[in-house]
């Protein structure tokens, strides 16, 4: 009874969003607690097709490397905890994407984590900014400075000539060359 | 490992007393024959195309030129100047990552082309137009080289032709062990016999129908006793729960079963996808471990793992390598001259990874 509830639920959701037919097909051939899970929750962000398979292709990617549920995945306590938040539809799309992305790219967020805390140690003023290849595809570390005059020009690249000679900035390259 | 066996043969009217198609239907008497005018009718069609391919073999002449640069060299890329050679197209296996299930989704059907001699004789031009290069030729690009070789008899004509050439090595890529037909040739050092291998985890999962990792090096043993030399590909290196025990565990698989003196080369190439190949894996019936990699888009488009954790599985299995077989020549595939210098503390060109490769086989 429930399975057909669920069932129901989707294509009555789906019809409503006018997803298409072999994203629905895809949805309701998952087992019946991981197609309800994603129905809670695509109810509850009013769910897009495109935002909906993302989470999907994420979720089943996770179940597969852990062997778990996808309804397993959504209880967990970092996504529970964002879906707690008191945040607008659109931010909160964005925060559980973000949050879901953490579990499917373990060691890219780790790295990520770790690089994001070498540049805030580094301590640079505003008006420099570390930009590093998305995704981490790469090793090339692009650096931007704006000033909106001489002056403002001068102490930035005095305070990026300090940040140079600083362990951080070493390390910064170590890791993109590898992971930890 | 069980044999493959056609659910149908289809044959190009005309190709019937060809020596492929002869040998076909001598080795398969059980199997019905459809001879054809137009054997496209044996494309299968609908959502079960591309499994319905790979359980009939079609016999055709392959029109146009057989000879081809790998598609590996995509500018940016550092590439090993290997020339393909297509006397098959599709595979009688299944792997989960395979790029035929994209490639080759709107002719599935598994063809075996009959006209072989048509691909020697524009080979044998090219090796004499430029006898000053060392050539090297694969026919395991857009098949097995060796799935089918129990039923067409293809190494009897290919082992000689290249045990003739002084300039050219041809290497039978597989993931079979479909080598007794090698066992009564001699290859003169000129062929080399290479095996896909993988960690045995995914050898098991992803890899339906080839043989074990276990019957690939025995076989891999027997072709070296035959007075061939062999090559390893761990090609796709997939980043999965456990992988270091698990390519250190073939490593060593392979360093027990061969004698490493007679390796030619072993190449290391991580998994990418393009985004079609990507959805074609989505839609397979079982899911796959494969795809839960931390895959990322590249600049050539393709998603692979991004590129920090691609260097630290490059630099952990090419240390098991090293250990293993010192003298053996190892080489990236697909990856650019910046990982190579992350990983390897050099950037050949093109030319210097095709010499090292080409004395690989000289050794």
């Amino acid at each position: 009874m429930a399975e057909a509830t669920s069932a129901d639920g989707v294509r009555a959701f789906a019809a409503s969003r006018r997803f298409s037919v072999a994203i629905v097909e895809r949805w309701l051939r998952l087992a019946d607690g991981d197609r309800a899970a994603l129905l809670r929750l695509a109810e509850r962000l009013r769910l897009g097709e495109n935002q909906f398979r993302d989470l999907l292709d994420w979720s089943e990617e996770i179940a597969v490397r852990e062997r778990c549920s996808i309804a397993d995945i959504w209880k967990r306590e970092s996504l529970a905890a964002v879906l707690a938040r008191p945040l607008g539809r659109n931010e909160m799309i964005v925060a559980v994407k973000s949050a879901l992305r953490v579990l499917r790219f373990p060691q890219l967020a780790a790295a990520e984590a770790r690089l994001a805390e070498l540049i805030r140690q580094l301590k640079l003023p505003r008006g420099i900014r570390v930009h590093l290849p998305e995704h981490l595809e790469g090793d090339e570390v692009r650096i931007e400075l704006s000033a909106r005059s001489a002056g403002a020009l001068r102490n930035r690249v005095a305070a990026l000539q300090q940040a140079l000679s600083a362990p951080q900035m070493d390390e910064i390259f170590r890791a993109l060359e590898e992971a930890p | 490992m069980t044999r493959w066996l056609p659910d149908h043969v289809w044959i190009e009217r005309g190709e019937e007393d060809s020596p492929i198609a002869r040998r076909v239907r001598e080795s398969l008497p059980g199997v019905p024959t459809t001879i054809a005018g137009d054997v496209r009718r044996a494309e299968p069609a609908g959502l079960e195309a591309f499994a319905a391919g790979k359980r009939r073999l079609v016999l055709q002449r392959h029109r146009g030129g057989f000879l081809q640069h790998c598609p590996a060299g995509t500018p940016g890329l550092v590439c090993c100047n290997y020339l393909v050679v297509d006397l098959v197209s599709n595979c009688p296996y299944d792997c989960s990552y395979c790029f035929l299930q994209d490639y080759l989704g709107n002719n599935p059907a598994l063809k075996a082309f009959t006209n072989p001699g048509d691909a020697l004789a524009e080979i044998d031009a090219v090796l004499r137009a430029h006898p000053e290069r060392d050539f090297r030729i694969g026919t395991g690009e857009l098949a097995d080289s060796l799935a089918l070789d129990p039923i067409t008899g293809l190494t009897g004509e290919l082992v000689p032709f290249f045990a003739r050439h002084r300039n050219a090595t041809l290497e039978l890529k597989t993931k079979s062990d479909c080598v007794d037909n090698l066992l009564h040739l001699d290859p003169r050092g000129r062929v080399v016999v290479s095996w896909s291998v993988n960690a045995t985890a995914i050898c098991a999962e992803d890899e339906a129908g080839t043989a074990s990792l276990g019957e690939r090096l025995a076989a891999a043993r027997r072709v070296q006793a035959a007075g061939y030399r062999v090559g390893f590909h761990f090609d796709p290196l997939i980043e999965h729960p456990g992988w270091e025990e698990g390519y250190r565990d073939t490593v060593a698989l392979i360093a027990a079963a061969v004698d490493a003196r007679r390796i030619a080369w072993i190449s290391l190439g991580s998994l990418r996808l393009t985004p079609t190949l990507r959805t074609a894996m989505r839609a397979r019936p079982q899911s796959t471990q494969v795809l839960s990699a931390e895959l990322v888009p590249s600049p050539d488009g393709k998603a692979r793992v991004w590129r920090g954790l691609r260097t630290k599985m490059y630099r952990t299995i090419q240390g098991y390598l090293r250990e293993a077989f010192p003298n053996a020549p190892t080489y990236l595939c697909m990856e650019p001259a910046a990982v190579w210098q992350n990983v390897r503390g050099e950037a050949p060109s093109d030319r210097e990874v095709a010499a090292r490769l080409a004395a690989g086989v000289a050794r």
